[in-house]
């Protein structure tokens, strides 16, 4: 699991059809030194995470293979959307 | 799911029984500085994907890397590790922060 920041929305109309109906945003891997990963990723949302939020993701495909089917390919779920990270460099989104 | 651009397509002439009749993409991963520039490039490290959807040369679409890209042929066990999930039809991004 790690922790990463919601970029924006990825719209896709032909997709895997276990997907269908799935939200897909856009994340950013976010690193304990404040930096930020180089490539986005295409995460699955079922709790509703904005823009900007920062958000814990697994990569682990279990809990989309028992929402979505074992044919799923589907694979980055958020799992959590966070509060507070607490840590090195930890002037993040939450920290009130 | 990472994103990726379609580069091209593989053909294999001797293969195992699971890549039979499969169509194989070549893509390069998106990065986020150029995602953003939204200038076509990739710059992430080329690899190859099985593709069940169709995606053309030129093409963004999201894949799934690991265990799971071999999900969509269970309960068959088949030697895939990228698997193109969907094709990107638009990406809302808000304005990047000046920090």
């Amino acid at each position: 699991m790690f922790l990463a920041r919601i970029e924006g929305t990825v719209v896709a109309v032909v997709k895997h059809p276990t997907l269908d109906g799935c939200r897909f945003l856009l994340a950013q891997r976010m690193e304990a030194d404040g930096s930020a990963g180089l490539e986005p990723m295409v995460v699955v949302d079922w709790l509703g995470a904005g823009n900007g939020s920062m958000v814990m993701v697994s990569t682990d495909g279990d809990i989309a293979r028992e929402r979505l089917g074992n044919d799923t390919p589907a694979r980055m779920v958020v799992v959590g959307i966070v509060d507070r990270a607490q840590g090195q460099g930890s002037s993040k989104r939450g920290d009130a | 799911m990472r994103l990726g651009i379609v580069r091209g397509h593989v053909t294999l002439n001797l293969a195992v029984e699971a890549f039979r009749a499969r169509t194989l993409v070549v893509l390069e991963p998106v990065t986020m500085e150029n995602l953003r520039a939204g200038n076509g490039l990739g710059g992430g490290k080329s690899l190859v994907a099985i593709d069940a959807l169709g995606a053309a040369k030129g093409q963004m679409v999201a894949f799934t890397e690991g265990r799971e890209a071999a999900n969509p042929f269970w309960p068959d066990a088949v030697p895939v590790d990228a698997y193109c999930s969907l094709i990107v039809d638009t990406i809302s991004m808000e304005p990047q922060a000046v920090a």
